[in-house]
């Protein structure tokens, strides 16, 4: 790791940042800025200065209109961000995540209940969540948790109720957006607490983005898939 | 439209919340731009298409992390583009020669006037040959040496020239 040289004076460090804005530094001092940028507040802040001065100057460039399939080339790398590594060829076949027909009843009941308890706590709530899902029982449709994101890095798992959980079993919180090949892990809850989540391995929250618990092994599931029943099951509804 | 009224801000939260719309937004709007500083950096009409690929993930992946505090949504747009670009220069500087020729490929001269953002102010108030070299570095993206090659001054004078420029530049900012 590179730490900031203990005699460096202010004077080089922002002799450092300008030419490192500037484009004059060679291949190694810039590699060495990139590094201390991660954690150099001091560094970082003058190079802020310095890009916020010199940005003016872009106005130099003649601007260049991109051939037609640049845009349909960023979309598909933006697209393939969302595919995970293909991985999981032991995965079963046919398993309950590719029922179709089980998502369409779970989504339009669970949008409903979203919704609806959206409404509810957008009313009472001073930090407005972004995203809102309501994990909903698979048989009788009865509310059993409430995930809220304020922000798409984070989000906070809150029980409405206690649930009962077999002694030798734990539930287990998935996600999966629209493209990712399977479900991702966020953890192990335990029943009637609630749970933040940073997201930082994952791609933003998306609107319909499925989330769900299920029974696993104490220790969560052994092939980083669910295996047991589902035990509540919700997709994101962005608010408004 | 005009970069004044659109919300650059509001389009990246909205990338980062993952609404695709608002990468295409800030394509349309911005694209034709940072495409123009790509390329005259790196100098490849294609290359710098990748570069602005490249640029564009970033923008989509970095938007959560992005920090209205340290500066506008588009300024940290074009840095982005900018140390894309300058880190592909400057790690194939040894397949391009460092004496590529750099004649023809954009005058000594640069009109200022039509240019209203405060560092040009600043910049008139530096002798041209000074001012050359910032405008060299900072938009054709030369080092200092190609620098002393294209205005045939010695390499410590380029060095000190873009030194004291950079100083004075600050003076006249803040």
């Amino acid at each position: 790791m590179i730490t900031r040289p203990t005699d460096e004076t202010p004077e080089a460090l922002d002799e450092l940042a300008s030419e490192y804005v500037l484009g004059t530094l060679s291949a190694e001092q810039r590699a060495e800025v990139q590094q201390r940028l991660r954690s150099d507040i001091g560094l970082r802040s003058a190079i802020d200065s310095w890009e916020r001065r010199l940005l003016g100057l872009t106005e130099l460039a003649e601007p260049l209109t991109p051939s037609a399939h640049l845009w349909q080339r960023i979309e598909r790398s933006v697209n393939a961000l969302y595919r995970q590594p293909s991985t999981s060829r032991a995965m079963p076949p046919a398993t309950w995540w590719n029922r179709l027909p089980l998502w369409r009843g779970l989504a339009g009941a669970g949008l409903a209940a979203t919704l609806l308890l959206g409404a509810m706590l957008l009313t009472q709530t001073t930090v407005k969540p972004t995203y809102l899902v309501v994990l909903v029982a698979p048989q009788d449709k009865a509310p059993g948790w409430v995930i809220q994101a304020s922000n798409p890095r984070e989000i906070q798992l809150i029980p409405l109720g206690v649930v009962e959980v077999p002694a030798d079993k734990a539930l287990e919180f998935w996600t999966k957006a629209e493209g990712w090949q399977g479900p991702v892990s966020l953890g192990l809850v335990k029943p009637g607490q609630t749970l933040s989540v940073p997201l930082d391995k994952l791609p933003p929250l998306e609107p319909n983005q499925l989330f769900e618990l299920t029974l696993e092994n104490p220790n969560g599931s052994p092939i980083g898939k669910p295996t047991g029943p589902i035990q509540f099951i919700g997709r994101a509804v962005k608010v408004l | 439209m005009p970069e004044t009224l659109f919300d650059y801000e509001h389009h990246l939260a909205a990338c980062a919340r993952g609404e695709r719309q608002a990468l295409r937004d800030l394509y349309v709007q911005e694209s034709p731009r940072l495409l123009g500083v790509a390329k005259r950096l790196v100098r490849d009409t294609a290359l710098a298409e990748d570069i602005v690929h490249d640029a564009f993930l970033k923008i989509w992946t970095g938007a959560g992390r992005f920090d209205p505090a340290r500066g506008s949504a588009r300024g940290w747009m074009y840095s982005v583009t900018r140390h894309l670009a300058l880190n592909y220069l400057r790690d194939h500087s040894r397949e391009v020669q460092d004496d590529v020729d750099v004649q023809d490929n954009s005058a000594n001269t640069f009109d200022f006037q039509e240019h209203s953002a405060r560092i040009y102010g600043c910049l008139e108030q530096l002798e041209p040959a000074r001012r050359n070299c910032i405008v060299h570095a900072y938009v054709d993206g030369f080092t200092h040496a190609q620098i002393s090659h294209k205005l045939g001054t010695p390499l410590g004078t380029v060095k000190a020239w873009i030194k004291r420029s950079l100083t004075a530049l600050r003076e006249c900012m803040g």
